[in-house]
């Protein structure tokens, strides 16, 4: 199924246009910029904080605070990857060059997570390394990189925001736009933001089980559901995703 | 070859290819005319896979387009040539396409000779002319050295130098034993370039065959003679058929020149003009496709 000429085009083609990479760079620079920003304000929080509050600050949390913004852009670097050949048109001659669809769609998905889980990697542990050290500096509590729910973050948030990269591509098949792809994804990643302001039923909903929030939640400690439901949920959501945008790529007129 | 057997695609109530069966021929080019609007491109897009058929079947070379394993290396083709992304070089454009294909990077240095781009290789697509992406559009067909070649309109817009090199190209092509198929809404276009045509209207075929067959039909033989209204009567029972050409001209059909010409001395008639003139392969066009236009203006 995974065809290594194709993985190798759609390589040349990550690599040949600006906003793919722009965005790549700026995922990372974003990252590590709100590793420093919400470590720099929550440091000073914790300086006037009361001791209760101080019993209950959880350093880590805030160090990744950040990560919310980070996903948005994380997905549309997935909805890049499809949508910059509907907006060019070149999905046509990508498309008689390739012939099965299949193999297009394989390639795309594995050049998207190739893409993505560097510029994750990067992005978390910046931000990590960063936010920390940002509250070690400012004489407030961090978490050290032995400690397990450090190493949850550094090896499970990468995982993540890789599979929110596919969640992008799913979208841009689906509606073969990057804005409307990116509008979409935005919005729907941060529905949870609603959960605080929603009566009881719905704000466990969107808080427990709405599918990012499931894996952030997990990444964190914080969830309600054991792990292995939670990254199912998650893991399954995509999934999904990406089925039902081979669906109809293979079946729809390009 | 291509072969179309039975190819329909409807949108809804709108049947835009209907019917669709016939057969081009390797080592000639073939031009695939119709008004604007007759179902050529969809035709086309369907040959290549990227429309599915409502129903019927589109083979190259004896092969659907989705069960080729490397099919730049069988079809190429350009159906847009402004789709390159803007900011993506020509030679990156060329150089994705040969990777998906596994054709080595040398095959997109080539190319770029071929159609004389190797100077404007590295410039991003965004800022090529019409005639520059024409010429890259061509390159990327070519990329796979296919046997089968499909150009949509791949003259519009480019300037008198340009349109020469690409009939010239298509001719050479051809003559290698390629099967190469061009579309065009103008007769004039491909008249000068192609061995046979198909003809299409409202996506159904209204005719095919060697372009010599298309400029046949309809001569007419002028006639001017002070005697137009007696020697008409005598034309007429000589079985051709006479239409009054206004003044002393008279325009038969059915009859050949020279055996106007006898009749006239056999019966002492004298005459001024005694020409032969063959309707155009753009009239013959017209003619044929009148019926079939989508918009057209009111006569």
């Amino acid at each position: 199924m995974i065809d290594a000429g194709a993985l190798r085009a759609e390589w040349t083609k990550f690599t040949s246009i600006r906003a793919t990479m722009v965005l790549s760079l700026a995922t990372v620079v974003v990252s590590a910029t709100f590793g420093w920003l919400f470590a720099n304000a929550a440091a000073g929080e914790y300086a006037t904080a009361t001791a209760q509050e101080r019993l209950d600050f959880q350093p880590l949390d805030m160090g990744t605070r950040g990560l919310f913004i980070v996903q948005l852009l994380i997905s549309a670097l997935g909805v890049l990857v499809a949508s910059s050949e509907y907006g060019s048109g070149t999905m046509h001659a990508s498309l008689a060059a390739v012939g099965r669809r299949g193999r297009l769609v394989a390639a795309k998905t594995l050049i998207t997570a190739l893409t993505a889980l560097p510029v994750s990697v990067a992005g978390v542990w910046l931000m990590y390394t960063i936010g920390q050290s940002t509250l070690a500096a400012n004489g407030a509590p961090y978490v050290s990189p032995g400690d397990p729910a450090a190493v949850r973050l550094l090896l499970l948030a990468p995982v993540v925001l890789t599979l929110l990269s596919l969640f992008g591509l799913a979208l841009a098949f689906l509606l073969r736009s990057t804005a409307a792809a990116v509008n979409v994804s935005t919005g729907f990643l941060l529905v949870p933001v609603l959960a605080s302001a929603s009566p009881g039923f719905l704000r466990n909903l969107l808080h427990t089980y709405w599918p990012n929030m499931a894996a952030f939640q997990t990444v964190s400690g914080a969830s309600e559901l054991p792990p292995l439901l939670a990254y199912g949920l998650f893991a399954g959501f995509i999934v999904v995703m990406q089925l039902a945008a081979f669906a109809q790529f293979k079946n729809r007129d390009a | 070859m291509i072969q179309l057997s039975g190819l329909t695609k409807r949108y809804g109530d709108k049947v835009a290819v209907d019917d669709l069966s016939f057969t081009v021929p390797p080592g000639l080019v073939t031009g695939f005319l119709g008004p604007n609007g007759a179902g050529k491109t969809t035709a086309m897009r369907m040959i290549l896979g990227l429309d599915v058929p409502t129903a019927g079947t589109a083979t190259v070379n004896g092969r659907a387009h989705h069960e080729l394993v490397r099919p730049l290396r069988v079809i190429g083709s350009m159906l847009d040539a402004r789709a390159v992304h803007p900011q993506r070089t020509a030679y990156k454009h060329l150089l994705y396409l040969a990777q998906t294909n596994g054709l080595p990077v040398s095959r997109v240095h080539e190319v770029l000779d071929v159609v004389g781009l190797s100077e404007a290789a590295g410039r991003k697509a965004g800022g090529f002319s019409l005639g520059m992406s024409q010429r890259l559009g061509i390159a990327a067909a070519l990329l796979g050295d296919p046997p089968v070649l499909l150009l949509d309109e791949p003259v519009n817009g480019l300037d008198p130098e340009g349109v020469l090199w690409i009939r010239t190209l298509m001719r050479g092509l051809a003559a290698e034993g390629r099967t190469v198929l061009v579309s065009s809404h103008l007769m004039s276009e491909v008249a000068l370039t192609a061995d046979r045509l198909v003809i299409i209207g409202k996506g159904r075929l209204i005719a095919q065959g060697e372009i010599g067959e298309f400029t046949g039909t309809g001569a007419d033989v002028v006639v001017r003679t002070p005697d137009a209204a007696a020697f008409a009567r005598r034309l007429e029972l000589s079985g051709a058929h006479v239409r009054p050409g206004g003044g002393d001209e008279l325009l038969v059909h059915g009859m050949s020149a020279p055996d106007v010409g006898r009749l006239a001395a056999a019966e002492g008639v004298t005459l001024y003009e005694l020409t032969t003139r063959h309707a155009s392969l753009e009239e013959a066009f017209m003619e044929l496709t009148r019926d079939a236009v989508e918009y057209g203006s009111a006569r």
